[in-house]
């Protein structure tokens, strides 16, 4: 927690989050006067989802996200939980920085969705081509832009130009300068009904999408993917396509196990706000599947690293994420009873 | 030092959400064994294909805008986006002889996309 002011001189408040997005998001309320943590933002926007999408290449890694499209969980969470908001996009960089100065200089805080690579002042290990990542911008200064990135301990200054080549960098996803900001918020949500709201929609994401590469169904397409791969690509490229997966479930800041953990703690409070212990039993059944998917990944590195004396195979990596498919599978369901049984 | 805890030794910690033993979520700075393993193993196979395009470059077979795409992390249809030139010409100025033909007026293009000067964008780091 440190304390930062935008340019007219308002307190800001950093706090350090797992995930860009909703921490960006829960960043927005706090500073509205709202204060909402980042794992229920994560529930109410309905962050959790699994999506396999071979043909898209981030930086020569295939994507495997745990969550949903980017920006969809600052929309779905200001949406619930009646906000007004405003997100733009800009064909033309210099228009698209002026328009960020102006609303800067009204004291306002604005939301960018930037590329990894160009942002100065990460190290090597966050640094690859992907245009995804969420950041609060506090106020101009003499250098640059003073950001508050939530995946970060402390808020850091980042050089204009570099700022709006992360803005405007081209591939796969492009952000075209996105930006946004919550003009005003009520200041007493109904945030019974926004988790509730949450979780049916999350729940259909997972469960009731036709599509063989979303939700429980992509996690078995992964999972035979993973279990033929040895066959079909060689030793050696099968380690990358494990790597790439392990990556999106514990590196691109998921807070561990694919935000499995972070889903469980959003349960938790859910359960006490709602006062369900089915919530607080299906928190711990999601602290399970956490688990199941650590085991999983576990088992990958163990492959990757060739640890001879653990004798991994394929075959038993692929089988675990079967087992994680399996027991998401019943989770959902549940939770669509559950939170159905609570809608009014 | 293992390669994996040198690379992670930076000052930058995430956050992770851990069960601690009263059953509550917090936040952690920790970073699991299989993110530093698999992180490690991408970097690493980066650096190791960065090499080899750098000896080939120095060998006459690839162009150095060859060596300066992979370092940006980007494919020939990402690089011409970001120069606005036609994918067939990226491709084809990936050849040595193709590269050193160059009018200034392309070179221009990529190291403004590249964001490299434009001796930098003639030769590879010797050595």
């Amino acid at each position: 927690m440190t304390t930062e002011h935008t340019a007219t001189g308002k307190p800001y408040v950093h706090y350090h989050a797992a995930h860009c997005e909703s921490g960006v998001t829960s960043a927005f309320f706090r500073d509205k006067g709202v204060d909402i943590s980042e794992p229920m933002v994560f529930g109410i926007g309905s962050g959790i989802f699994f999506g396999y999408l071979p043909f898209l290449k981030a930086a020569g890694m295939r994507v495997s996200t745990f969550r949903s499209q980017p920006g969809a969980i600052f929309r779905k969470v200001a949406r619930r939980l009646d906000g007004d908001f405003v997100v733009k996009t800009y064909r033309n960089p210099q228009k698209g920085m002026d328009e960020l100065r102006r609303v800067l200089k009204t004291g306002q805080i604005v939301g960018l969705k930037t590329n990894l690579y160009w942002l100065p002042y990460f190290s090597e290990r966050f640094r690859f081509n992907f245009s995804g990542h969420n950041l609060i911008v506090l106020r101009e200064t003499k250098e640059g832009f003073r950001i508050s990135d939530p995946t970060l301990e402390h808020p850091v200054d980042c050089p204009a130009a570099d700022l709006e080549r992360a803005r405007f960098a081209r591939g796969p996803m492009e952000s075209h300068g996105y930006m946004y900001y919550l003009k005003s918020v009520n200041p007493h949500p109904d945030l019974r009904q926004a988790c509730i709201k949450g979780m049916i929609d999350s729940c259909n994401l997972m469960l009731r999408i036709p599509l063989p590469i979303f939700g429980i169904r992509g996690i078995r397409f992964q999972a035979r993917k993973i279990i033929d791969s040895p066959d079909k690509l060689g030793f050696n490229e099968a380690c990358r396509l494990l790597a790439d997966v392990i990556r999106w479930l514990e590196d691109t800041g998921t807070g561990g196990a694919g935000f499995r953990y972070m889903y469980a703690a959003f349960l938790q409070e859910a359960a006490e706000l709602l006062r369900s212990a089915e919530l607080a039993g299906l928190s711990e059944e999601m602290t399970a599947i956490g688990h199941d998917w650590r085991k999983f990944s576990l088992a990958a590195t163990r492959i990757i690293k060739q640890r001879k004396q653990f004798e991994q195979t394929f075959a038993e990596a692929g089988g675990l994420m079967h087992g994680c498919a399996d027991r998401e599978e019943k989770f959902f369901k549940n939770l669509r009873k559950v939170a159905g049984k609570m809608k009014v | 030092m293992e390669f994996e805890d040198e690379i992670f030794n930076d000052g930058l910690s995430k956050a992770y959400y851990k069960h601690n033993d009263n059953g509550q979520y917090v936040l952690e700075k920790d970073a699991p064994w299989a993110e530093k393993v698999s992180v490690a193993l991408i970097i690493s196979s980066r650096r190791a294909l960065l090499e080899e395009i750098r000896k080939e470059v120095l060998a006459g077979r690839k162009s150095p805008l060859c060596y300066y795409m992979e370092m940006r992390q980007l494919d020939p249809g990402m690089l011409a986006k970001a120069a606005g030139i036609a994918t067939f010409r990226v491709k084809r100025h990936l050849r040595p002889e193709v590269f050193a033909r160059l009018n200034p007026s392309v070179l221009d293009r990529y190291t403004k996309a590249l964001r490299v000067t434009l001796e930098e964008l003639k030769t590879v780091p010797n050595g």
